[in-house]
């Protein structure tokens, strides 16, 4: 995944990742915090954190569609690696994946928008 | 007749883009044992084979692929997705795979154009 810098001329259309990024690490804080993993609870935390991160999103009013998908994974010393790839309008449309860990478990959040014509 | 076609023509179909899904994972690391110097080249290779058969199905459809793989060694891993988009015209799809070694899961958002 690359970063994409937009030009900021039509701020209505451009998707702004770091925007994006701040409300993101703000929701899994507030929902994960400094908990450790407890495998009776990821459920609801992965549940909160997309719905969290969704409505903020949503509230910023702009002409885009979103997805917004969550990986909680236990720190055991596993390997894990993701990837992504878009179809997609690449002038209008943009993605933004940020990665938290505490001692516990890492947290990988990522944001598509895809704007609507 | 006519109007099913169409229909077709402009719906996301799951088992189609399941079907997919399943070749690429099949056909880039089908057999392999989990090896850390190579997963990253696997993932980039699955997203992208999947994207490429979707593209030729000629729909008006964006597309977004993601897959994780993680190694088998007892660790939990937990996934959600939230999606804001119409309900009506939009779908995702999503496929867990796995071996001996390693778990595999992708996932495909199709949204109408």
């Amino acid at each position: 995944m690359t970063g994409m810098e937009e030009y900021h001329s039509s701020n209505e259309s451009t998707f702004h990742s770091e925007e994006a990024d701040s409300i993101v690490k703000e929701c899994i804080e507030s929902v994960v915090g400094n908990d450790d993993y407890s495998q009776s609870l990821v459920n609801k935390w992965t549940a909160g954190i997309v719905e969290r991160c969704l409505t903020q999103l949503v509230k910023q009013g702009k002409p885009y569609k979103y997805i917004v998908t969550c990986a909680v994974m236990q720190k055991t010393g596993a390997g894990l690696h993701t990837a992504n790839s878009c179809y997609w309008d690449t002038t209008m449309d943009g993605s933004s994946t940020v990665r938290w860990e505490n001692r516990t478990m890492y947290c990988v959040v990522s944001v598509f928008a895809v704007a609507i014509a | 007749m006519d109007d099913d076609q169409t229909e077709e023509e402009t719906a996301f179909v799951v088992d189609e883009v399941s079907k997919i899904i399943k070749e690429s994972v099949e056909a880039t690391i089908g057999a392999n044992a989990y090896q850390h110097s190579r997963v990253n080249q696997w993932t980039t290779s699955v997203v992208e084979q999947c994207l490429s058969q979707l593209s030729k199905l000629g729909k008006p459809f964006k597309y977004i692929v993601t897959c994780i793989i993680m190694q088998k060694n007892g660790a939990g891993l937990q996934t959600a997705s939230t999606c804001f988009w119409d309900n009506s015209t939009d779908g995702s799809c999503a496929v867990r795979w796995e071996n001996k070694s390693m778990y595999c899961i992708v996932t495909v958002f199709g949204l109408a154009i």
